[in-house]
């Protein structure tokens, strides 16, 4: 056992948050369902951020301590798929990588848009295509869960799709290990947000946050959310498919009991465009519905432990 | 990070289990699931920590120089999982090594290291912690058990509740107010349990038996000498105790090896079908890995000789979450088996709901989380 962190992964969450830093925060009044940052992207993929998994003694337990670190910010970048699947595949397919079970046809695919990378992951195997106009729907820009989201309209025909020699079951962990790892990022930002707010925020004479009705909610939500982080530790590091499934299962569950919550605390302001709150907890939403939620998400892992 | 134990961690958890196999009788879960305060378990416990002494592995994680073997709070979870998960034969025992015997070697006088110490480490000596009291629970510092020093003795007049292990103790540790200072005024005394005047009652409990009584303290005289510390020393005597308890019972590792036996039991019958079943189970599973992974970032944090915060609030309440989760599948899922069929069951069922009462509310470990981990402002008082 040893659940410390490395001093080169320490030195690269520094060097992360350094390059993070002028994307911390967003003016109030200046947020749209969706916020995404071309810049932050580039940035993050020029420096090697999401290409750490394959790196000696750093793995894919760093990788998704990048990916939980970059969800904290309130603009939405694809990191899960990049730097825990995108390594099993091909280091150089084209970012943003978008994961789609097989059927997923007719369903809201997060960062999908021309030129995306789309991953296909089911009974067929592992393909991939370059996602055009043809496979897209209708663009969401403006989409409710705080991605960026298309609906995709069609897959093309096998022979079209470049095939790879990677078991699903091995993609389908990495990829709860991803959702796993952002969901406890997006957990930890909205957390932090609500909290600030019902510090600052008086009634009746006094700080919100010192009504007990609200603090035994938080820092329930505190235990749900600090246990995603380790779970989602140990599955990055052991790589195995009960571990993942357990932390994608838990992280769901949590994403579950915290979003409505947090903006029941914040009030009519939890309703707003104004404050930055839904960009955390709307993705976790999108979340809480990937990869057929919760319920495969138990099945996956009774299966890997009990059989 | 690694979550893997050594080759030398994983020798020392066979060890112990083989010594398990081959010391518990065949007939042992049906004693088991008496609690750890019952007779039964309480007299099997002055033999098997006996045994479990000889074979050096009774507090192996205590210093050397006080006959341990100097091995690293890791090994001390290990040995905590490995007994709990047996149904704890170490009876009241645990927390002599766990908390009582270091805070004697660290706080008592050379009178009292000789005389409370070698029972303890012979496995031979059973204690009783007289901290709550009926209107002292969560808030332990309105105690009111009053000792008062006359002619070199002390004098003492109250009552405890929900003392574990009282009726077959040999000593108590006792929290006793000897002035009016909240904190400050509290002293703790050590009572032999068989001194004229204490009566116990033991409290009839849906938990097991011999785990909850009442202390009555009728003037009860003991000599000065039974004072541990200074007057007024308790509070921070006791702080430093429960550092060494912080994550109490391994109570995650229980109730996963129950999960995992009630998904057993109910494959072997034919009962593991549809979906339901396996999204509930895997949903205990969940909780029961993260309590069990927020509580190992604690051991690592005593390893390493970091402090620890109110972190140990929150893998708390995980733990109280994973004990309710399995225990509410077990019934929901596996009913038949808490009758009489399964001992190994029942006793999880049984004393889960300890788990969020126990050693500082569960409420209050809320209202610990929300004050220093989230620095949420204060409550007003």
């Amino acid at each position: 056992m040893e659940l410390s962190i490395s001093e080169d992964q320490r030195q690269i969450l520094d060097a992360l948050d350094g390059l993070a830093k002028p994307y911390a925060s967003v003016p109030i009044h200046d947020i749209s369902f969706a916020l995404t940052s071309d810049a932050l992207d580039a940035e993050l993929a020029g420096n090697g951020f999401l290409d750490v998994a394959a790196m000696d003694d750093l793995g894919p337990e760093t990788a998704a301590m990048v990916v939980e670190r970059l969800a904290r910010l309130p603009f939405a970048v694809e990191t899960a798929a990049t730097a825990l699947v995108r390594p099993l595949l091909d280091p150089e397919l084209p970012r943003p990588l978008c994961l789609v079970e097989d059927g997923a046809q007719g369903n809201a695919v997060r960062f999908l848009k021309p030129g995306a990378t789309v991953v296909v992951v089911g009974a067929g195997g592992v393909r991939s295509f370059t996602a055009s106009e043809a496979h897209i729907a209708t663009a969401h820009d403006e989409s409710i869960f705080a991605y960026p989201m298309a609906v995709l309209k069609a897959l093309p025909a096998e022979t079209e799709m470049r095939a790879y020699d990677v078991p699903a079951a091995q993609v389908l962990t990495q990829w709860r290990i991803g959702l796993a790892a952002e969901a406890s990022g997006l957990l930890a930002a909205a957390l932090a947000a609500t909290v600030t707010y019902v510090s600052e925020r008086k009634q009746f004479g006094r700080p919100i946050a010192t009504f007990q009705a609200l603090r035994h909610r938080l820092a329930e939500a505190q235990v749900v959310s600090n246990g995603c982080y380790w779970m989602t530790m140990k599955a990055a590091v052991s790589g195995d498919a009960g571990d993942a499934a357990l932390a994608a299962l838990h992280a769901q569950e949590a994403a579950r009991r915290v979003t409505y919550d947090y903006h029941q605390f914040l009030g009519a302001m939890g309703m707003t465009l104004e404050h930055p709150l839904h960009l955390w907890t709307y993705r976790l939403k999108a979340l809480i519905g990937e990869l057929g939620g919760r319920g495969a998400q138990g099945l996956a892992a009774a299966e890997a432990i009990w059989g | 990070m690694n979550f893997e134990w050594t080759e030398e961690q994983r020798a020392f958890r066979d060890t112990l289990r083989a010594f398990l196999k081959a010391e518990l009788p065949d007939d042992w879960e049906s004693i088991a699931h008496h609690g750890p305060g019952s007779a039964e378990i309480t007299r099997f416990s002055r033999r098997f920590c006996g045994r479990l002494a000889e074979a050096g592995m009774l507090f192996p994680h205590w210093p050397v120089e006080m006959g341990g073997q100097g091995l690293d709070a890791w090994y001390q979870t290990i040995l905590a999982e490995e007994m709990w998960a047996a149904g704890e034969p170490r009876g009241a025992q645990y927390m002599n090594v766990n908390w009582i015997g270091p805070t004697i070697m660290r706080y008592g006088s050379e009178e009292q290291k000789e005389k409370l110490l070698p029972p303890i480490v012979a496995g031979n000596a059973i204690w009783c912690q007289g901290f709550s009291e009926p209107d002292a629970g969560s808030d332990l510092a309105s105690l009111r058990t009053r000792a008062t020093l006359e002619d070199g003795k002390y004098r003492i007049n109250g009552q405890k509740i929900w003392t574990s292990y009282a009726g077959l103790a040999d000593n108590c540790f006792l929290l006793t107010r000897t002035s009016d200072d909240r904190k400050r005024g509290i002293t703790i005394l050590i009572v032999p349990m068989d001194t004229p005047g204490i009566t116990v009652r033991q409290i009839p409990s849906i938990i097991g038996e011999g785990d909850i009584h009442e202390v009555f303290f009728d003037d009860v005289v003991v000599p000065e000498g039974a004072r541990f510390g200074e007057e007024g020393q308790a509070w921070e005597i006791i702080s430093y105790s429960l550092r060494n308890e912080r994550l109490g019972i391994p109570r995650y590792h229980l109730a996963r090896a129950t999960l995992d036996r009630a998904v057993g039991l109910l494959k072997a019958n034919g009962r593991w079908e549809g979906e339901a079943v396996k999204i509930v189970a895997a949903l205990a599973a969940a909780l029961c890995e993260t309590a069990r992974n927020d509580c190992y970032a604690i051991v690592e944090k005593r390893v390493q000789d970091l402090p620890i915060g109110a972190e140990a609030s929150s893998a708390r309440y995980n733990v109280v979450l994973a004990e309710r989760a399995v225990a509410e599948f077990v019934v929901e899922y596996v009913p038949q088996a808490l009758i009489d069929a399964e001992p190994y069951l029942k006793m999880h069922h049984q004393r889960g709901i300890v788990a969020g009462i126990a050693s500082g509310a569960a409420e209050i470990q809320l209202n610990i989380i929300a004050t220093e981990v989230l620095e949420l402002p204060r409550e007003p008082r």
